[in-house]
Order: C-alpha cells, then sequence, then structure tokens
C-alpha cells in the first residue's frame, strides 16, 4: 500500500473514493443458491421495454399493463410451479437508443431472467446488436414486431417471435386478393423501410401486381401529413382496391384524406395500422373505418362466445393496473404476452433456466395451447410465431368481424419464405381451465 | 511543486493519470456500470460543445442536437460504405459537423439571443426529417455503425462495453484536452471578450463576425464527435435518437454543470446520468405516470435552482467553496 504515496495523493484519493462509490452503487451480489438469474425460490422476473410515452405511446402503453394483469392473475393462482412471475417495465419512448438504455438496465442491472415483448423494429434491431442477448444466453422472448429478419436462430438464437412477420401477412393478403378481387385495380401504400420492404417480399412472393404501388417515407411527422398525394394517386388511377401497409398515424391519415378528397375505394389495411382502438384514437370516426377489410391472427375482441376473449374479459376486469383498460387488441396481445410467457416457463420445468426456455420453446413450443387462432411455428430452425392471418370487415363499432359471420374464422397460413399460402385445417387446441397453461 | 511543470504539460499529466483511472475503474464496476460510463463519456463531449459556444462566446443553440445527429451520420456512413477505420470516423465525424456547423455559423453571426435561438431550434426540428427523404440514410431505422468486437488478445473476460468504454472514454480525453487547451488559447481570450462585450471586442481590434463563425465552427466539431460517441453505445445512427429533447437535455447538463467549466461538463454528464437513477429510486411503488414524469420534473427542479442559487454552475460553486476554504475569495 506504501507505493501508492510515490503517485500524486490527491488524485488517488479521489480515484480510491470513485471506485468505492461506484462498488457500493452496484446491486448487491445476487442471492447466493445456485439459482439461474433472475430466478429465485419463490419468482421468476422478466423485462420489457414499451412506449409508455411520447408519440408512439397511445394504443401501445397498455401492452405492458395487461401482460402484468395476466401475470398478477397467474401469481394469484399459484404462480407457475410455485413460483411467481413478474414484468418489470421499462418506459423506451420508441427511441432506439433509450431501448439499449433501458434494456441493458434490466438484463445488467436489475438482472431479469428474460427480455419479453420488446417493441418496435428498429428498436428492437439496435437491441440486438448493442446488448447482443443472444450472445449473453439471455431469453429473448415473444418480439412484438413482424420483421421476419427476427427469426434468425443461428444469429439471435435466444430471439423468439410471436407476432406473424410482415412477409407472411403480404402472401396471405396477396393470396385474399387474388381471390376476393380478381380482375380489380389494386393499389398499395406502403411505409418506405424494412417494414414495407418486408411486405413488399411478401407480396412478391405471392405474385401480387400492383396497378399503383406508393410509398412513404418512415417517421411520425412525415405520416401525420403526408397521405394526400398517395390517396390522391390511387383516386386518379380509378384503383378499386387499396392495401395499406403502414403505421397507424399514416393509416388514420390515409383514411381521413380519402373521406377528403371523396375517394371510395375499398381499402385493406395491414395488421400493425389496423388497430380500431388506436385509430379512434387518433381521431378516425369508427363510421369511417366501417367497411374496411383488416386482418388478425387472434379471435375479435368483440366475440364474447370465444372461451380466451370471455376470461381475459374478465381478467382484465379484475386485474388490469393500467391507465385506460377498455378492452382492444392491444390489451389482447398483452395477455397473449403473459400467457405465453407462462406456458415457456412451464414448459422448461420445475426449475427453470435461460437455457432451459430457449430449448423448450424449440421442442415443445409449436404444441403450446395458445390463444391465437393459427399455429405456432416454434422448432429447432425456426423461431417464428403464430403463422397465419384470417380476414374481416370493421363494422360501425370498430369491431373487426370475420368474412364468413362472427365466429367463423377461415384462417390461411404460411411461412415466411417460399412456402405456398394455404388454407389451414389447423384446430386451436381446447382452453385450459381458467386460461392458465397446464403443459 | 506542481506549479514548476508547465501548464500544458500538468494537463497531459492529470489526463493520462485519469485514464488510468478509468481502465482501473472498468475493472471493478459490473458492466452496466462500464456502459454508463461510455454514455457519459458521450455527454461529456456533447456538453463540452455546448460550454464553448456558450459559456465562452455567449451564443445560444438549441440545434446541437442536430449537430450530433451530423456527426453520427457522418461517422456511420463512412464506416459502412467505405469501411474506414472507427477512429478515422470520429474525424470524419467532426469534420462533417463542423462544416455544417460553420454554415450555421456563418447565420448566427448575424443573430443572436432569442432570433439564433429560435434558427438552431428550426434546424433541430428540420434535420431529422432528411433521414427519412434518402434511402442511404436509411429512414426511420437508421444505418448500422457498428464499433467491432474488442481484440482476441484482450480475453474472454473483456465485453464488448468495456471496449465501447474504452474507446469513448479515450476519445472524451483527448477531446477534454483539446477542450482546455482551446480555451486558454488567444482564441478562448478572444471569444471571452466578445462574449463580455461586443463593442469593446471590436474596437480592441477583434473580428466579432469571424471570431462568432469560428466559436460555431469548433463548438459544431466537438458536437459531431459527441454524436458519433452517442452512436458506438446503440451500434446505430437514427433519426429518434437525436430528438429535439436532447438538444435541451444537453443544454440542461452543462448549466446544471457550469457553462462556463469544461470540468463543469464533466459533472454535468454525471448529473443527467444519475437524475434516472435518482428519479426511480424515490418513484419506486409510486403510479406509472409519477413514476414516467419524475425524471424530467428533477431536472427541471435542479435546472432553476441552478440558476437561482448559482448561475455559474456546480463547478463554479466548487471553486467558489475550494477559494473559500483557502480564504482567497477575491471578488
Amino acid at each position: 500500500m506504501s507505493r501508492i504515496t510515490r503517485s500524486p495523493r490527491l488524485i488517488a484519493a479521489v480515484a480510491a473514493v470513485a471506485v468505492a462509490g461506484l462498488a457500493l452503487a452496484t446491486v448487491p451480489a445476487q442471492a447466493t443458491l445456485r439459482n439461474e438469474v433472475g430466478v429465485t425460490s419463490t419468482s421468476i422476473t422478466f423485462g420489457i421495454t414499451v412506449p409508455m410515452s411520447g408519440i408512439a405511446a397511445p394504443g401501445y402503453n397498455k401492452l405492458a399493463p395487461a401482460a402484468q394483469g395476466y401475470l398478477d392473475y397467474v401469481n394469484d393462482n399459484g404462480g407457475v410451479n410455485g413460483r411467481k412471475v413478474y414484468l418489470k417495465v421499462e418506459d423506451d419512448r420508441y427511441a432506439p437508443a433509450t431501448a439499449v438504455s433501458k434494456t441493458n438496465k434490466l438484463v445488467l442491472q436489475d438482472k431479469v431472467f428474460g427480455i419479453a415483448g420488446a417493441l418496435g423494429t428498429a428498436n428492437h434491431l439496435a437491441v440486438l446488436k448493442s446488448v447482443n442477448p443472444g450472445k449473453r444466453g439471455v431469453p429473448d422472448l415473444f418480439v412484438n414486431t413482424g420483421f421476419s429478419g427476427f427469426d434468425d436462430p443461428k444469429k439471435y438464437p435466444t430471439t423468439f417471435m410471436i407476432l406473424p412477420s410482415y412477409v407472411m401477412e403480404a402472401k396471405i393478403m396477396g393470396k385474399y386478393l387474388a381471390t376476393k378481387f380478381p380482375g380489380k385495380k389494386i393499389g398499395l401504400i406502403y411505409q418506405d423501410d424494412d417494414f414495407g420492404r418486408n411486405a413488399k417480399t411478401g407480396f412478391a412472393a405471392a405474385g401480387t401486381k400492383f396497378d399503383v404501388s406508393k410509398g412513404y417515407a418512415s417517421g411520425s411527422q412525415s405520416a401525420a401529413t403526408f397521405a394526400g398525394s398517395q390517396v390522391k394517386a390511387m383516386k386518379d388511377a380509378g384503383v378499386d382496391v387499396v392495401v395499406m401497409f403502414g403505421v397507424t398515424t399514416a393509416t388514420a391519415a390515409a383514411l381521413g384524406a380519402a373521406r377528403a378528397i371523396g375517394y371510395s375505394g375499398q381499402w385493406i389495411l395491414g395488421s400493425v395500422g389496423g388497430d380500431a382502438t388506436t385509430l379512434k384514437a387518433l381521431g378516425v370516426p369508427a363510421a369511417l373505418l366501417a367497411g374496411s377489410i383488416g386482418a388478425s391472427f387472434v379471435p375479435s375482441t368483440s366475440d364474447d362466445k370465444d372461451p380466451y376473449v370471455v376470461k381475459f374479459k374478465e381478467i382484465n376486469d379484475k386485474y388490469n393496473k393500467g391507465k385506460d383498460k377498455t378492452f382492444d387488441n392491444n390489451v389482447f396481445t398483452g395477455m397473449n404476452l403473459g400467457y405465453m410467457l407462462v406456458a415457456a416457463l412451464r414448459a422448461a420445468g420445475p426449475n427453470p433456466t435461460r437455457a432451459g426456455v430457449v430449448k423448450a420453446l424449440e421442442s415443445k413450443g409449436a404444441s403450446i395451447a395458445a390463444p391465437g387462432l393459427v399455429p405456432l411455428g416454434y422448432s429447432a430452425t425456426s423461431h417464428a410465431g403464430y403463422t397465419g392471418y384470417w380476414f374481416g370487415k370493421y363494422d360501425t363499432t370498430g369491431a373487426l368481424i370475420p368474412d364468413d359471420g362472427p365466429g367463423k374464422y377461415a384462417v390461411w397460413v404460411t411461412d415466411s419464405g417460399s412456402g405456398a399460402v394455404t388454407a389451414s385445417n389447423f384446430v386451436r387446441p381446447a382452453m385450459p381451465a381458467n386460461a392458465i397453461p397446464n403443459n | 511543486m506542481l506549479k514548476l511543470i508547465p501548464r500544458p504539460l500538468r494537463t497531459l499529466i492529470v489526463i493520462a493519470l485519469l485514464a488510468v483511472v478509468f481502465i482501473l475503474l472498468a475493472d471493478r464496476v459490473d458492466e452496466y456500470r462500464v456502459y454508463q460510463g461510455a454514455t457519459i463519456a458521450a455527454y461529456v463531449v456533447a456538453i463540452i460543445s455546448i460550454v464553448l459556444l456558450t459559456g465562452y462566446s455567449g451564443q445560444v443553440s438549441l440545434g446541437h442536437g442536430a449537430l450530433m445527429a451530423v456527426g453520427g451520420y457522418s461517422a456511420a456512413l463512412v464506416v459502412q460504405n467505405l469501411h474506414w477505420p472507427l477512429w478515422i470516423s470520429f474525424f470524419v465525424a467532426v469534420l462533417g459537423a463542423a462544416a455544417v456547423g460553420a454554415i450555421l455559423g456563418i447565420a448566427a453571426a448575424r443573430l443572436s439571443g432569442p432570433y439564433l435561438a429560435g434558427t438552431t431550434l428550426a434546424f433541430a426540428v428540420g434535420l431529422p426529417s432528411i433521414a427519412n427523404r434518402f434511402t442511404a440514410l436509411g429512414g426511420e431505422q437508421g444505418i448500422g455503425y457498428d464499433v467491432g468486437l474488442p481484440p482476441a488478445r484482450f480475453g474472454d473476460s473483456f465485453t464488448q462495453y468495456k471496449w465501447l468504454f474504452w474507446i469513448c472514454a479515450a476519445a472524451t480525453l483527448v477531446a477534454v484536452g483539446v477542450a482546455i487547451h482551446i480555451s486558454r488559447s488567444r482564441y478562448g481570450r478572444i471569444w471571452r471578450a466578445v462574449r463580455a462585450d461586443e463593442t469593446a471586442a471590436a474596437l480592441a481590434g477583434i473580428n466579432v463576425a469571424r471570431s462568432k463563425v469560428l466559436v460555431f465552427t469548433i463548438s459544431a466539431g466537438f458536437a459531431g464527435l459527441a454524436g458519433a460517441l452517442f452512436s458506438t453505445t446503440v451500434f446505430l445512427v437514427a433519426p429518434a435518437s437525436f430528438s429535439l429533447g436532447l438538444s435541451f437535455l444537453i443544454l440542461t447538463g452543462a448549466v446544471i454543470g457550469g457553462v462556463r467549466s469544461i470540468y463543469g461538463a464533466i459533472i454535468g454528464a454525471f448529473v443527467l446520468i444519475i437524475i434516472p437513477i435518482i428519479a426511480e429510486t424515490l418513484s419506486s411503488g409510486a403510479s406509472e405516470s409519477v413514476a414516467t414524469n419524475l425524471p424530467a420534473v428533477i431536472t427541471g427542479a435542479l435546472l432553476v435552482l441552478t440558476v437561482l442559487l448559482s448561475p455559474g454552475g456546480t463547478a463554479a460553486t466548487f471553486e467558489h467553496l475550494t477559494k473559500a476554504i483557502r480564504g482567497k475569495v477575491r471578488h
């Protein structure tokens, strides 16, 4: 120790204080039990980053409280093999830099078991590069974006998708267009980034030819103001059916512009921009939305005969502590996330490990009895989530009603590659008692 | 005895010692602190750019977030497309932002006070949408900016974030050294003279307009480097990373730390990182809306308190305190 006096004392002292301070400020050592990170004898903690404030918050800020509500419900019913499951929420404001720093906080400081339901393509691409959950062995479960690039077990070994990919959606939409609107003039408005390009890949695979195709630059400012020219181009070209593959703000702007310029073509809205409650929150009257075609892979939230809708509504009323808990697609998606987390943990056995959960999802994930109406695509070589869609029309209340009538879902399935689009004969497994996974 | 060593050499020694401290620190704290350290380093450079501009020459910019974006994009583009090494991309960031800063500075030389603030604000609002215009800039998703893996000879335990911290800390130390040197140079004195009284400075033979353009250019260069460093921590540059909020945040950091002190920039950067941590401790168990807004409330309160109680910022307060303790307060 005496050697230290040879260097300037002041700086040595400052350094010592700084080291001590930082060391004290760090999280105390994990419980000495040889448990997995994020797991104690009584709890398992996941982390989620979602926009809870900022421009993208409306709608998306309902996901995490709904998922937490579902987990609280499971915890009140004994948890998962005796452990309570928690979800730590961080606000990423829908900005990549914030998503990275908040995910780092969850993984490195809070030491969560895994990341769950991360939202936004750009945000999560940044997280995968910087935080690199795959390299750290941190499960990155049920990413809430349809960018097909996240289904890449070699590059991202611990990342699992939940939404059908945009490629799948576009392929199925292409098939739907060919079946329902043969010979009609078809138009496309798409977001000019990975999201929109992913969709164009799908349309190309489906052999869909658009008579008019218009892109718009991604970014909220442009999305809110773009609509006029693209919609006018559809009107001028006499397009009968327009596919809108954009975010909700852009979709709202497009529908508004259509009314303003008196364009009366048939709209088909992609799943990303087609959430009725968010559209309503953005000022689109339900009457304007009515008659548009939409796509979904979960039961219609107005389907009061669907057991999951009934049970999730009940859980939502009792357990959701969010500010706005109006039951809609976002709430359903949040509950579905909670449900899938519980199912994944159960699949990994009584003492889940990070590696165990990844392995279990690969080997048993596809057979989970899940709330979606389409099959799950998990295997050792595929981390694709749900793999199909059904189509319907929005009614005057904003509810999406299947083409064949309420409760009659005609489901089509495909993959993100060159596989065909086929009518699905998938029969959803019966809901486990009380909507708690029993796998 | 210290006084025997010439001043530039003393600065160099202090910086070298700081480097050693940082290297030792990075080995002793957990990885999350290391990551935060890299972010702090980026903020230090960003705040220095404000200190030079506002603190030394008295010009106000609300658009430095946009200049950071210029730096970040310049750096990422040459790494991504031309595969230039990372350290060269830092220079590209400095030059790119400085070039834009020079143009902005020419406008700035004709404007002052709220007009200048307004112009730079418009710049910060408008610039990010350029990224959405050109596909080469990657739209909302931005473009990748990969610092690469740490050299293999450091071993497996040398994490990616530690590597990131080394890079950012090294660049920041160089930047601090350069900034201190500039502030003590003839130009530093000229800028201070212009800030104190433009007419008097002009009478003393100083070309006021030229000095304003110069300081804007140099400040923009620092902002550019900060933008590149900031982007390394995210591994990409995207418009959302350089929101309007960032411009205000670094301005806040500068005021709290001490807008006339390079060392104040270091304090300011720490404060910016520490506030969210404090806010989280305070708001644990509080409702979601309280938790979401508390950091902004604390930052705002600190800003107001600083301006009311110690307009010179934390650095000035420290200076006064040390002088008071030594019984040497001269004014």
